[in-house]
């Protein structure tokens, strides 16, 4: 039996297909380099380059071998995340020989901004400042100590550290109450806010003083029956006392 | 330079409303982000109406049949023009193809792209044009007749068997065609739905309006080409073909803006915690392209004037004035739709709480004369391709 012939244009096509992924398959062979998923889907030998290029930065496990004095009040400090190299630059070569290469230090003016000028994607709480306005031509460590920085005097006011509760607050229904009416601050918490803390309302009794039925003040203020209203709940498992809306 | 950075960003800071993270305050995805899925949505879109002519047999279509096809093909070369642009280093974009990275969907549209041109489009074309090429290739002289000559790839039986099965092949690589197309569109749009960190992109309509959205502004725009080139060739339009593609155009506006508002209408039933800052970004940086622009000119006026226009007792001028505007303003209402999801899902904070604006650059690989230059260039390339293969039912040589 004679084979069906096959047309004559679907053989030009099929050569033109054939070329088209005879040149892939070439350029695959020719660009791929051979290391090339090897691991993954990148080339193994760049992991092997990196992995040989030169080591700047030392760690700083590496610091606190010889510079313990410095490092100890450091690791207590607000600084304790910051690593010793962020400021100090890259200190491999230190580590080497400490004599023939000292690392320098940031003594102007514009290296501390860089974290703390104000911007308002940073953390309630954290410490910024309007470089222009603040102690304008006084260099940082005039009254900071960047191994162990604490304000030079303590806050006057709740808001400089909370202030998104203070600005939500502001407009609540609470605005007129000051913050230690609910909260017993010990002085320490001023000076040390990460180990002295202030104290929060434990009781439903607390809120009874102004909103149980027959407190003291005026007929403003909303009075509940302690009693019966939320039974075994906490006054604050519903009502967030900073929030405006908390009626 | 850096006061000239400051000042940059001390003039967009007052734009700002609310808050937004500082990596938000500069658009990664601009204007040329936006005219890739409006050109692969004209490529998915005209393709459909050939295949609508060739496999449904919608014959009143036949004078737009060819027209389409090679409307598609040239915008489909131009269609990842504006993402080598907008990435730079176009010639690393040989690489995706050398070493596929199928868990990236990103990675796989160069195979995607080159099966659409390679096996649909370039096939389909070839084989419809075939009969002609061989025929020019004997009449033609000069150069002309070289590249017609190379053109048929040495098939030159025109015998009735043979162009039976050109017909038959060509039917086989439509159908392969209709959900390759949808392939080609369907991803663009996957590639904004599954982004899950966004609430304006993240929706798994997402593929199916960018296919609908892209019928329609396929269907306008061959009806556009056709009306402007039988114009400028002094020719009579064919009124039957321009009513059924405006009554095809209605009723793909019509599914199209419905699942919009469906799609709307489930967003606000829902009313995630995003719903806020999303109504506040429609209602003032959206208002003009969304409300105005894609809803009301684009979808609205379209709908109720081709309703009229199709339907009512109107001359045939007015129809065509009708018909012609409503093409129009589809798609300035399909390049708003194209803007209102790419730029409008980098407008609104992932803090949900602020807005950021967009402001396009004029110059630069970037900038609004390359996308200008990018939604001319298909017409260029359309030209020339109705030079080489004139599409017109006048030109098409007729055997036996």
């Amino acid at each position: 039996m004679k084979a069906p012939r096959i047309p004559k244009k679907i053989l030009g096509l099929a050569f033109i297909f054939s070329i088209v992924i005879a040149a892939l398959v070439v350029a695959r062979m020719l660009f791929i380099p051979p290391s090339f998923g090897k691991y993954g889907h990148y080339r193994a030998d760049a992991v092997n380059e990196i992995v040989a290029q030169e080591i700047n930065y030392a760690g700083y496990q590496a610091c606190m071998e010889c510079h313990d004095e410095i490092y100890k009040p450091k690791e207590r400090s607000y600084h304790k995340s910051v690593s010793c190299e962020a400021c100090h630059g890259p200190a491999a070569k230190h580590v080497e020989a400490p004599d023939e290469f000292v690392p320098g230090a940031p003594r102007e003016r514009g290296y501390c901004p860089l974290c703390h000028d104000y911007n308002p994607s940073r953390p309630t709480g954290f410490p910024q400042i309007i470089t222009e306005l603040h102690n304008p031509g006084k260099a940082c460590m005039t009254c900071h100590n960047p191994h162990n920085p604490v304000l030079p005097h303590t806050p006057e006011e709740c808001s400089a550290c909370h202030r998104e509760i203070a600005n939500v607050k502001r407009i609540s229904y609470h605005a007129s109450l000051p913050c230690v009416r609910c909260h017993t601050v010990p002085e320490k918490h001023m000076v040390q806010p990460k180990f002295v803390f202030a104290q929060v309302p434990v009781e439903r009794e607390f809120c009874g003083e102004c909103h149980a039925e027959g407190a003291p003040g005026g007929p403003d203020i909303p009075r509940i029956d302690l009693d019966t209203h939320g039974e075994r709940y906490l006054c604050w498992d519903c009502h967030y006392p900073h929030y405006p809306e908390a009626r | 330079m850096v006061e000239l950075i400051m000042i940059h960003i001390q003039t967009g800071l007052k734009d700002i409303t609310g808050y937004i993270y500082p990596n938000e305050f500069e658009l990664h995805w601009g204007l040329l982000i936006v005219v890739y899925p409006y050109l692969t949505g004209l490529v998915a879109g005209a393709f459909i109406l050939a295949s609508l002519e060739r496999l449904f047999k919608i014959k009143v279509l036949q004078p737009v049949y060819r027209l389409s096809l090679l409307s598609a093909l040239a915008f489909l070369f131009v269609a990842p023009l504006p993402l080598l642009a907008h990435l730079g280093h176009p010639e690393r974009s040989f690489e995706m193809f050398l070493t596929p990275y199928t868990k990236s969907a990103m990675a796989m549209f160069g195979f995607v792209y080159a099966w659409y041109l390679m096996v649909v489009l370039l096939l389909e074309i070839w084989f419809d044009y075939r009969k002609d090429i061989v025929i020019w290739s004997q009449e033609k002289k000069g150069i002309m007749r070289f590249v017609y000559k190379i053109l048929t790839l040495g098939a030159t039986d025109l015998s009735e068997k043979s162009i039976l099965l050109d017909n038959k092949i060509g039917k086989v690589i439509t159908i392969i065609g209709i959900p390759s197309a949808f392939l080609l569109h369907g991803y663009v749009g996957f590639i904004f739905g599954s982004v899950k960190a966004n609430p304006w992109w993240s929706s798994v309509l997402m593929p199916i309006v960018f296919l609908f959205s892209a019928i329609v502004s396929g269907i306008a725009l061959v009806l556009l080409i056709y009306m402007v080139s039988t114009m400028f060739r002094w020719k009579t339009m064919n009124m039957s073909c321009l009513n059924q593609l405006g009554e095809l155009l209605l009723y793909a506006i019509i599914v199209d803006f419905s699942l919009e508002l469906l799609d709307f209408i489930q967003r606000l039933y829902e009313s995630e915690e995003s719903i806020h800052i999303l109504s506040q970004m429609i209602s003032s940086r959206l208002f003009l392209s969304l409300i105005i622009s894609q809803f009301i000119l684009g979808s609205v006026i379209p709908m109720i004037s081709l309703v009229w226009a199709r339907f009512g007792r109107v001359p045939d001028e007015m129809r065509r004035m009708v018909y012609f505007i409503a093409a129009i303003l589809v798609q300035v209402g399909i390049f708003s739709t194209r803007w209102n999801v790419v730029i409008g899902g980098q407008l609104f904070s992932k803090s949900l709480r602020g807005l950021t604006v967009y402001k396009i650059q004029l110059f630069g690989l970037e900038g609004l004369f390359m996308a200008g230059f990018l939604l001319i260039l298909p017409f260029i390339i359309l030209y020339i391709l109705c030079k080489l293969f004139p599409p017109w039912v006048d030109s098409e040589v007729k055997l036996h």
